[in-house]
């Protein structure tokens, strides 16, 4: 590795890369509300086709000695965490945007021209498939307590075992209990991946591409109901036929105790392609 | 749960949804100081101390101002 002493620019002073936008699509609109009450200060950097969002950011504040430390400094990485988001969702209000990932830090301009104009076929493509689309996502969580109910109308030894539980008294309450809670918990392990491909399976269609997510982990998800489901879809901006199938599928599966969320727009984090390597 | 409680439930899970976004989508380019997956990890550890922050916001600020003025 190179020691950082001889990697500093001349200046101190690095390009933080937000995302790349067409040209021909960040017109003079975009460039005048990317400098209108920003909190920080964004270039579109172009060259030929494509424009890099970019911002100037101090080198030692993303230096690759002292990066580590940052990131467990949650104020530091909240803030660049939001302001990654926002730069990006202002660009979006004008412009489609293929976003880059958290802290890509170029040491100079020339080295973020190179970039774009030699990727620039790879890039070109991969705004092409998220033009005038945008990302949303959807979350499912189950409530055990609606989905139990829901269970008992439709299941016999259910609603049976519910009924002797409320009638019966001392031990024998108690063991009917246990069972009626294991037959909850086991309907709901069938259910859990049941439902999950049902929302997938019906929200793709409605949508121009589509994957299912890792759930998050409960502990971050901040609800006490469990998630079932986690997903994005990449939809055409105005989002009118994916949120009317998003409305009906939830009427459908309410009763079951499952709640959908919708979340964004976003730009289509999910929908550009991962590695973008050195040509 | 009280108004404050709720606003900082929600600024969590939208913060939330950042980081799945922000940290582990997008692009990787080949910046010269790009986050490396390695460091995705350490990210996490920051995430935890910053949402259980975000989480009891309230009561451990008071015991700082405490400890401040008692000096």
């Amino acid at each position: 590795m190179t020691p950082p002493a001889a990697t500093l620019s001349r200046n101190g002073l690095g390009w933080y890369l937000y995302g790349i936008a067409a040209a021909d699509d960040a017109s003079a609109p975009l460039g005048a509300r990317l400098a209108a009450g920003a909190e920080q200060e964004v270039e579109l950097v172009a060259e030929g086709p494509l424009v890099g969002v970019a911002s100037r950011v101090s080198l030692a504040e993303f230096d690759e000695q002292t990066l580590p430390e940052r990131l467990s400094d949650a104020t530091w990485l909240e803030q660049k965490i939001r302001t990654h988001e926002h730069v990006l969702e202002r660009v979006l209000e004008d412009a489609s945007v293929v976003p880059c990932r958290f802290c890509t830090v170029y040491r100079d301009e020339v080295e973020l021209r190179r970039f774009l104009s030699e990727r620039r076929e790879t890039l070109q493509a991969a705004l092409d498939r998220v033009r005038g689309k945008v990302e949303v996502g959807v979350k499912a969580f189950i409530d055990r307590d609606r989905f139990a109910a829901g269970q008992a109308r439709q299941n016999d030894e259910i609603r049976q075992l519910e009924t002797r539980v409320s009638t019966a008294e001392g031990g024998r309450a108690y063991l009917e209990r246990r069972r009626l809670e294991q037959l909850v918990a086991s309907a709901l392990g069938d259910f859990r991946g049941e439902v999950a491909e049902r929302i997938h399976t019906r929200l793709l269609p409605a949508a121009e591409d589509g994957h299912a997510l890792p759930l998050q982990a409960p502990e971050l998800s901040g609800r006490e109901e469990e998630m079932v489901f986690n997903g994005a879809y990449l939809v055409t901006a105005d989002r009118g036929g994916f949120e009317a199938a998003l409305a009906s599928l939830a009427r459908e599966i309410r009763d079951d105790g499952v709640d959908l969320e919708l979340t964004g727009p976003w730009p289509a984090y999910n929908f550009v392609p991962e590695e973008l390597g050195a040509a | 749960m009280s108004l404050s409680e709720q606003q900082s439930l929600k600024q969590q899970v939208t913060l939330l949804e950042l980081v799945d976004r922000v940290l582990n989508k997008g692009v990787v380019v080949s910046g010269d100081i790009t986050l490396s997956v390695a460091d995705v990890d350490l990210v996490y550890v920051g995430l935890r101390v910053l949402l259980s922050s975000v989480a009891t916001l309230e009561e451990p600020r008071e015991r700082i101002s405490t400890a401040g003025a008692a000096r």
